[in-house]
């Protein structure tokens, strides 16, 4: 039997997991450098052409800015309202006794596979971690729990994971810690590679001796700060179970970035909800999603790709298309709505929490390496009906555009033909009206972060003592940031990500400090 | 007990219906916006709904605590303390604007109003009792200027009022003040200067003595031997001409401030939208090639290079940019120190600064400092907001 013979027909060929276009040769090298450049060219040739036209096409740019406004408050009405769907169903399923719900179903010989990577992170946030698995309203036999270190992170991390498995590892079924190979060829060093090894690792020493069916173990990679919600592997069992295609599906819960709301600053407070916001519109469009941070799959499906890829930044998106590509475009996301508690971004400082958050949304709006991916194997794979191919590019294309150049032509380039337009137009109504126009749109969505300030305050955990009331206020007020953190934290940190894709740049994996030490 | 969550996923259908309800609302709502952003807006004027076209007047003015008024209407006053007025849904049409305020002189324009178009214009408003700062010899520790009961500022603040404090010292010692620099400064200006009271036409005077026995066919005035006064600022240069004092348009066709232009196109329209004076002005340009100034097309208007200062009949003794402007001027003249307006549209507006036949000016640092008798002034030409 053959090494690969356990892989899925695509996910047999050479350039299956490619990272980068200097691993391909000739034309597809050349098709792969073009796709790594077209993200950056059409952000960088849209905000300059809207500077251009303001210069020289005034009367257009100022018609073309009132319409993306109108388009700005529709998209904040339609998305804002998904929110709020998945802010009910979120609350619901949070008030479900999921283990009465699979009570119905046989799943006593389902396994969880929990993989928690970790790199520097201290030992408080590995325990906060373990103590959640602990904590669950599952039988802890049942999971197999997989701390993996990274060897270039010295003894120091091999050390955490032994104290960790001395507490908490005769309470699983299995706790294994893995180490991570410094520097081996191929891979970037990250939580990609690292998952990758321990899933390796796990297999030979785990599930192949104790011939656990593939189809029966659930692998959840979860990030070392993730303490999941009591029902969390109750409601993952609902859902694997009512699935339509179970193996070909990914489940995705939502990310709370709560573990430390309280000792965090408003600017992280403010980009750690709305990344939560984002994953809650998600939700309720999975067709449109791919897998985010943690997230569970199943065994199966993982071992018929050959795990993820140890060569990319954003692994966590890229197993989800690694999948796609390899089930010829037929991969769902299913949605949990069910919570996993994170750590908001922070650090000993302000300038240092806006320095990390700016490195943690860089590495997420890297993300854009998955576009040239999927792109480039949707020229190749004929596999996919042609009409998902061009949907799921152009889907992903315009997401990638949209977070880079909206806030910017909204917030910063909707005043250019005030100030670059021709004399011409200056002297009309339009160039007075357009100011008035676009600010009072922008006030009509900003309404829309009333409605985020109440669901933010609803999801955020209970104070705890030696904090004020009074925080609940900043915590209501904080929004007002918003248009400052979606240029700063979204916008410019995506156009940085893109323009070094562009480049030819390449990024490696920043790993996001957990927990102020 | 259910066997399912009681709220599924959004459905497809559900998001289909709400999406394309959006792009209906983008689609109908689009047009609408881009109509009313260029000036399109429905009237409901005696029964009968309509679209018409409106344009806009714009007006900044020196001071917040203003009160402008459109055709006898009061506007209502923009909102965080901003000086400039925009006034929207104006039908086309001649529209007067007013701009007054308790404690300052009024300023009245008509102006245009286009379709589409917005009219600007920049108001000023003066102190109408003159507002001085005396610059005197000697100050006291804490810098307050001291009068000697001699020099009668009494007798100097009578059509004027102070804008700093003043003592009046009952003796002649000056060993408990200090010396004011500034007046070492201002005595040390007024020494140096040209700055007379004769006329700044008197050079133009003495040359045409001397041709009085030409016939004017053999020479023209303007070939003056002796080369006017110049001043710039901003690319419009003040200079006189003949007995006339003259704006000048120094830079850039594309450039040129808005009062320079004209956008109607016959002696008739051009006389009734920005009056006789400047409908001459731009078409006798047109039928002459000897004129100095020229005309230029930009975008669609036809713009004048220069325009010449109303000098209320008067002889000039100093003209000069008013402090901080480079449209208004400030003109001494026989009666007293004015400021008038470059934009000539209508008319010019002119404002009495200081009164008084017996006083010299100089304008230096943006302070305008006046000499009357032995004391010496430097006029504030704001006044206090409240």
């Amino acid at each position: 039997m053959s090494e690969d013979s356990h892989l899925l027909p695509y996910a047999k060929r050479a350039d299956f997991k490619v990272a980068r276009a200097n691993e391909l040769t000739g034309r597809d090298r050349r098709l792969y450098r073009f796709l790594e450049i077209v993200p950056g060219l059409a952000a960088w040739g849209t905000l300059l052409g809207i500077v251009w036209a303001s210069i020289y096409a005034s009367f257009f740019a100022a018609y073309f800015i009132i319409a993306f406004a109108i388009y700005w408050v529709l998209k904040t009405i339609f998305l804002s309202y998904h929110v709020r769907y998945n802010w009910k169903r979120l609350r619901h399923h949070m008030a479900l006794d999921w283990e009465r719900l699979i009570a119905r179903f046989t799943y006593d010989d389902y396994y969880h596979l929990v993989i928690f990577p970790f790199y520097e992170e201290p030992q408080e946030v590995i325990d906060g971690a373990l103590k959640g698995l602990i904590a669950a309203n599952y039988d802890p036999k049942k999971l197999l729990v997989v701390l993996a270190a990274e060897g270039r992170a010295g003894a120091d991390a091999l050390a955490k994971a032994q104290l960790a498995e001395a507490a908490y590892g005769a309470q699983f079924g299995s706790f294994q810690v893995t180490v991570h190979p410094p520097d081996v060829v191929g891979e970037i060093a990250g939580k990609g590679s690292n998952v990758h090894y321990a899933l390796r690792t796990v297999h030979e020493t785990v599930i192949a001796p104790r011939q656990i069916s593939h189809k029966k173990i659930l692998v959840s990679i979860f990030d070392v700060d993730t303490v999941i919600y009591p029902d969390y592997f109750n409601c993952l069992i609902w859902h694997f179970m009512t699935a339509k295609n179970p193996y070909k599906s990914a489940f995705q819960p939502v990310p709370l970035f709560t573990n430390n709301l309280w000792e965090a600053s408003a600017i992280s407070r403010v980009m750690a909800m709305s990344s939560t916001f984002w994953q809650m519109i998600m939700q309720e469009r999975p067709d449109k999603a791919a897998t985010f941070s943690s997230h569970s799959v199943s065994y199966q499906a993982l071992y018929e790709i050959g795990y993820g890829q140890a060569n990319v930044v954003s692994e966590d998106s890229r197993i989800y298309w690694n999948l796609l590509l390899a089930n010829d475009g037929y991969f769902d996301v299913v949605s949990l709505s069910y919570p996993i508690a994170m750590d908001a971004t922070t650090a000993a400082s302000t300038w240092g929490t806006i320095k990390n958050i700016y490195k943690q949304h860089r590495r997420w709006t890297y993300g854009v390496e998955n576009w040239c991916y999927l792109v480039y194997h949707f020229t190749k794979h004929k596999g996919i009906p042609l009409r998902r191919r061009w949907s799921i590019a152009l889907q992903q294309g315009e997401g990638y555009w949209s977070l880079v150049t909206n806030p910017i032509m909204l917030f910063i380039l909707g005043w250019t033909p005030i100030f670059l337009g021709s004399r011409e137009f200056h002297e009309t109504v339009l160039s007075y009206e357009l100011p008035i126009m676009v600010r009072n749109l922008l006030t009509v969505a900003m309404v829309g972060l009333v409605f985020s300030s109440i669901i933010s305050l609803s999801l955020t955990p209970p104070r705890p003592e030696g904090y004020s009331r009074f925080r609940y206020i900043v915590m209501a007020l904080q929004w007002i940031m918003v248009p400052i953190t979606m240029i700063v934290f979204s916008a410019i940190p995506g156009l940085d990500a893109q323009t070094r894709l562009m480049l030819g740049r390449y990024m490696g994996f920043w790993v996001t400090p957990k927990r102020v030490q | 007990m259910p066997q399912e969550p009681q709220i599924a996923g959004m459905s497809s259908r559900r998001r289909t219906v709400i999406f394309w309800g959006l792009v209906l609302i983008f689609l109908l709502v689009l047009p609408s916006m881009i109509f009313y952003t260029t000036g399109y807006r429905l009237s409901f004027e005696d029964d009968v709904t309509s679209v018409v076209t409106t344009g806009g007047v714009y007006i900044s003015t020196q001071s917040t605590d203003v009160e402008v008024y459109l055709d006898e209407e009061q506007i209502e006053r923009p909102r965080l303390f901003r000086s400039a007025y925009y006034i929207q849904n104006i039908d086309a049409g001649l529209r007067r604007v007013v701009v007054q305020g308790e404690g300052i002189q009024t300023w009245v324009k008509e102006l245009s109003v286009d379709s589409h178009i917005v009219t600007e214009a920049a108001a000023f408003n003066l102190p109408t009792v003159p507002r001085l700062r005396p610059v005197t010899q000697f100050q006291t520790g804490a810098g307050t200027a001291v009068f000697f009961s001699t020099s009668t500022p009494a007798l100097l603040f009578a059509n004027a009022t102070a804008t700093e404090a003043f003592t009046v010292a009952t003796s002649s010692a000056t060993s408990s003040y200090v010396e004011n620099q500034e007046y070492e400064f201002v005595v040390s200006l007024f020494g140096t200067s040209t700055a007379t009271t004769s006329s700044v036409f008197a050079d133009f005077i003495r040359d045409m003595d001397r041709f009085r026995f030409i016939t004017p066919g053999e020479i023209s005035a303007t070939t003056s031997t002796t080369t006017p006064v110049i001043i710039e600022r901003n690319n419009i240069r003040l200079t006189t001409k003949g007995l006339e004092l003259y704006a000048v348009w120094q830079g850039r066709a594309q450039d040129v401030p808005y009062y320079f232009c004209v956008s109607s196109t016959t002696i008739a329209s051009t006389t009734e939208r920005y009056g006789v004076h400047v409908a001459e002005a731009v078409f006798a340009q047109l039928g002459t090639t000897t004129a100095t100034s020229t005309l230029v097309a930009v975008d669609n208007r036809m713009c004048r290079t220069e325009i010449k200062l109303d000098r209320l009949r008067q002889d000039v003794f100093l003209y000069d940019f008013f402090p901080g402007s480079s449209d208004l001027v400030l003109v001494h003249l026989e009666d007293g120190l004015y400021v008038t307006e470059i934009d000539d549209r209508a008319w010019q507006n002119s404002q009495l600064l200081y009164p008084g036949t017996d006083f010299r000016t100089i304008v230096e640092n943006e302070v305008i400092y006046i000499q009357q008798g032995t004391q010496y002034f430097a006029v504030i030409p704001e006044i206090e907001s409240n």
